[in-house]
């Protein structure tokens, strides 16, 4: 047992220090398409929207936006001749609603229960959560826990497009929570259904049936964006931090 | 004539009335016509006994007087006055339930002959206690012990309570043939005939060997009716195939028969004298409670679960006798009666919530039409007095303040614990070990009722029977709310019932208890007296124990043992103040969370069932289930048995069905019963081999030569 010991010591922290200090390791983000780009010409900016497979680049004459709360980190848009720029950064995730809203008030500002419901994801986004809980992540060192029943959670993380199989179980789930509760939606498909929409199958996004406070973009959203979520809504993210909130600002 | 002998012998004359009359009823008609005539008898026989133990003097009436056997007759004194005491209250309420609970034979078995069973066996079990002499005691054992067995195999087209019956008969009489030798063991020591006085009287001249060999053959002998190990495979097979009443009164009354066997020879005709006699007893007393309670909680058959409890239960009350007999060959009569005390209350406390349980679980059984706790559930929403009935009667039992398993409970362990007041180390090691199985066996009653309660009575309801179950008639329920409410009594007067109790004990112990458990917070002023110093009463003045001083009769509410100067109090309680103050803190409770959220909404949501489209019964908690990790924590005691059965298709390549069933075949049945069968029986082909050749001329001849050897003998001796 001692070798343990000894090992563990020798080998030391290997957490991300964030939120205290950025991450700046390879390959923990994806990365997204320029909230915004400016293009020589319409035409061009239209052959850029058309790359996209979920049509999350929009023209208005020579402006490309890109909404990242459609993008599925496809990267066609990113190659060929004329590539749409692309940024990195995990600080994705955003309130919905008003931003006066009384989301952020006393009782979710300190340690956070959390319980995950799969509104019928791929398992990708379930797969990064599981990696919140792993010690490079570890969200336990802020106080963020994962709980098994509903009864005990403050926070509903939803991950998946809202599948009519699982309507029911989310809403006993969100039901069985005491108030006040947090509606968290993870990945492209919570948020808007995505490639799945609204469909015989699916409600589009989580928000057609519950009220969504925190959204997380991404196809999957790296774990890092998904713990900033979660910071988001205990409001232990700085002011200037949210700053990035509003996605590509900084574009040229 | 004294009134307790006038209203016995009007007792004898109603049991045997009403035996009669229910013979000459219409079938129809028993049922009520019992209940009228069963509950006046044993109304009749609790004057007879009341007035017995209030005057204190019994009665007695020597009906012939023999040359050989000495006085035969009966009587009572204040032992046998207290256990018919017991045996009146559980009749009682039996009789009266029986004449709802009837109805479901009728047209289907014979009522009448029920009536006239039920009567005699109330007769017998009466006049066992009532004999003074070991014949008449005996010969109403065995006619006690006969309709015990045809009522128990009174549904008769079942083969399995048939059997029950047979095995009832042949152990129990097994054990009191080992009994009766024993019995006449002290006879044979110049006593001048077999009344109970001669035999006292000749018990002093026994020599060592002699009083361990009777102790040993009365205790284990009367052990096998009590229930306690080795001896007690047939009670879980007998009693939960009885009907409901029947299963009550085997319970409450006729068990204690065993104890009673134990207590009259043991304390009375020849006291304990070896220290080692306790010991046998408390070890003895202390694994069936184990066991007992180990293989109820496991139990999914509600009756079967109760039979073992009452294994546990008579294993509790052994162990307060045994604590006494320890005691009272170590010369501590204080501590002797002490135990016998608790032995005594426990007895009836356990008589009172039993047949509680019983009723209760005939009833479920009587609207359900099943047993078995697994398709049970949601009962207290159709049937919520019996559920709140059961529900006391389960408080009791897993002992619980304010109700009377828990003075009981609780005084057995005092008792044992004051084991650090003598010397041996060997005997306070077997008191601390007794002391430790006993807490443990506390824990798994409470598991064991939570269990019981919960399984039946709360949830969803797992079978359209239990969903559709009506509640029952006011002719049972009376009779259970009655049992309830002695059970709450017993528990909230203990203070009450030591003293009555202590003078029963008294002459068995040579000691006085009320005194030492008892102080006089009500008689005394503060000044307090020789025992109970002036600090001592202004202490507990203090903290409230003179609260009801003038108002109540009696000597106090407060149950406290008094030590020496360097620790005044050893033990202490009240469950009466402990139930004032618990009503305080609930209704206290209650108030604070309605003020608390007073002006808020209340969200009433549904309970989280894991986002199922649909709860199941099938998916809720079962008896089998909750009592799971009991079953696998005593895997090495219960040794279960599986069975796996598969069926295949016609070409025997696919499997259809797999059904695997686990049993746990009760402990004493492996350990005892089995090999027992297995040896006599090898012994019987041993004998027979030689000789059973079926030719009528060599057991022609074997007769010849046996009465030959007789006469010559005969000639041969003066």
């Amino acid at each position: 047992m001692s070798k343990w010991i000894i090992q563990g010591l020798r080998t030391g922290v290997k957490s991300t220090r964030y939120p205290r200090r950025p991450e700046e390791a390879a390959g923990v983000t994806p990365g997204l398409p320029a909230a915004e780009s400016r293009w020589p010409s319409p035409s061009g900016a239209e052959g850029a929207a058309l790359s996209c497979p979920v049509g999350a680049l929009e023209t208005s004459g020579t402006r490309l936006t890109a909404d990242p709360r459609r993008c599925i980190h496809c990267l066609r848009c990113a190659s060929g001749p004329n590539p749409v720029p692309w940024e990195g950064g995990y600080e994705w995730a955003r309130r919905t609603g008003p931003a006066d809203s009384p989301l952020f008030d006393r009782g979710f500002d300190h340690s956070l229960h959390i319980r995950v419901v799969d509104a019928g994801a791929c398992d990708a986004c379930l797969s990064e959560i599981k990696q919140l809980n792993k010690p490079y992540y570890n969200m336990h060192r802020l106080g963020l826990f994962l709980t098994p029943t509903p009864r005990h959670a403050d926070v509903l993380l939803v991950a998946g497009p809202m599948t009519q199989a699982m309507r029911m179980p989310l809403l006993k789930a969100y039901e069985a929570m005491p108030t006040p509760r947090r509606v968290m939606a993870v990945g492209t498909c919570a948020l808007t259904g995505c490639l799945f929409g609204p469909s015989f199958a699916s409600a589009g996004g989580v928000g057609s049936v519950l009220p969504v406070d925190v959204e997380v973009p991404g196809c999957p959203p790296p774990p890092l964006a998904i713990l900033h979520g979660l910071l988001l809504l205990s409001s232990r993210v700085k002011k200037s931090d949210e700053a990035r909130e509003t996605l590509g600002e900084a574009a040229p | 004539m004294s009134p307790a002998a006038g209203f016995f012998l009007l007792f004898v004359l109603l049991a045997g009335s009403g035996a009669l009359l229910s013979a000459l009823l219409p079938d129809r008609r028993v049922p009520t016509g019992l209940a009228w005539t069963a509950s006046l008898a044993s109304g009749v026989l609790l004057l007879a006994s009341g007035a017995a133990l209030e005057s204190g003097t019994g009665f007695a009436f020597p009906l012939l007087r023999l040359p050989v056997l000495g006085t035969l007759g009966f009587g009572i004194d204040r032992l046998s006055a207290l256990f018919l005491l017991v045996t009146a209250l559980v009749f009682l309420p039996a009789s009266m339930y029986s004449a709802g609970y009837l109805a479901r034979y009728d047209g289907r078995y014979s009522l009448r002959l029920y009536g006239v069973l039920y009567h005699l066996l109330l007769l017998a079990t009466a006049l066992t206690l009532a004999g003074t002499d070991l014949v008449t005691f005996l010969l109403d054992w065995r006619l006690m012990s006969v309709f015990c067995m045809l009522l128990v195999g009174f549904e008769n087209r079942k083969q399995e309570n048939v059997r029950a019956g047979y095995l009832l008969l042949a152990m129990t009489e097994a054990g009191v043939l080992a009994a009766t030798l024993g019995v006449l063991f002290i006879g044979g020591f110049g006593a001048s005939g077999l009344d109970f006085a001669a035999l006292r009287a000749a018990a002093p001249h026994l020599s060592q060997a002699a009083a361990w060999t009777v102790f040993l053959l009365t205790f284990f002998g009367f052990s096998v009716k009590a229930g306690l190990l080795p001896g007690s495979s047939w009670l879980p097979k007998a009693h939960p195939v009885a009907p409901a009443p029947v299963s009550a009164v085997l319970s409450g009354c006729v068990l204690n028969l065993g104890i009673y066997g134990i207590v009259r020879v043991n304390l009375d005709l020849l006291p304990v004298r070896y220290v080692g006699e306790g010991l046998v007893v408390l070890i003895v007393g202390s694994l069936t409670a184990l066991i007992g309670i180990l293989y109820a909680t496991i139990d999914p058959d509600m009756k079967r679960m109760l039979a073992h409890s009452s294994i546990e239960n008579m294993g509790l009350v052994t162990v307060g006798l045994g604590a006494g007999m320890v005691f009272l060959a170590s010369h501590l009569p204080v501590l002797a009666a002490m135990g016998f005390v608790v032995g005594f209350y426990h007895m009836a406390n356990h008589s009172l919530y039993k047949s509680l349980l019983f009723l209760g679980a005939g009833g479920v059984d009587l609207r359900t039409g099943t047993r078995d706790m697994n398709r049970m559930g949601g009962l207290l929403r159709v049937m919520p007095y019996t559920g709140l009935f059961f529900l006391a009667g389960a408080l009791s039992i897993a002992a619980l303040p304010p109700f009377n398993g828990f003075v009981s409970e609780w005084l057995t362990l005092q008792t044992l614990l004051q084991s650090a007041q003598f010397g041996a180390t060997g005997v306070k090691v077997v008191f601390a070990l007794c002391a430790a199985a006993l807490a443990l066996t506390a824990a798994l009653a409470v598991t064991c009722f939570v269990k019981a309660f919960g399984m039946s009575f709360l949830g969803m309801a797992r079978s359209r029977p239990a969903e559709q179950a009506k509640e029952l008639p006011r002719s049972m329920l009376w009779p259970m709310g009655l049992l309830a409410a002695l059970c709450l009594a017993l528990g909230l007067a203990p203070t009450y019932v030591i003293p009555a109790l202590d003078t029963i004990v008294a002459p068995l112990a040579h000691g006085s208890i009320t005194e030492e458990l008892v102080p006089p917070f009500f008689t005394v002023g503060p000044s307090g007296d020789a025992r109970y110093g002036a600090g001592f009463m202004k202490d507990f003045h203090a903290i409230g124990a003179q609260v009801g001083r003038g108002l109540l009769p009696g000597r106090g509410l407060v149950v406290l043992h008094p030590g020496g100067e360097k620790n005044p109090v050893v033990f202490a309680m009240s469950t009466a103040y402990t139930a004032v103050v618990l009503v305080l803190l609930l209704a206290g409770l209650a108030l604070a969370v309605r003020w608390a959220t007073q002006g808020r909404t209340v969200r009433r949501g549904l309970v989280w069932d894991g986002g199922v489209r649909h709860l199941f019964p099938d998916m809720t908690y079962s008896a089998t289930g909750f009592s799971n990790p009991v079953r696998v924590v005593f895997q090495a005691i219960f040794r279960p048995t599986t069975q796996e059965d598969t069926r295949e298709s016609v070409h025997g390549h696919y499997r259809t069905a797999l059904t695997r069933s686990q049993r746990e075949p009760f402990v004493m049945d492996r350990l005892f019963l089995l090999p027992l069968t297995r040896l006599v029986r090898g012994a019987a082909r041993l004998i027979a081999r030689p000789h059973h050749s079926g030719r009528v001329n060599l057991y022609t001849a074997t007769v010849l030569v046996t009465l030959l050897v007789v006469l010559i003998v005969n000639w041969v001796r003066p």
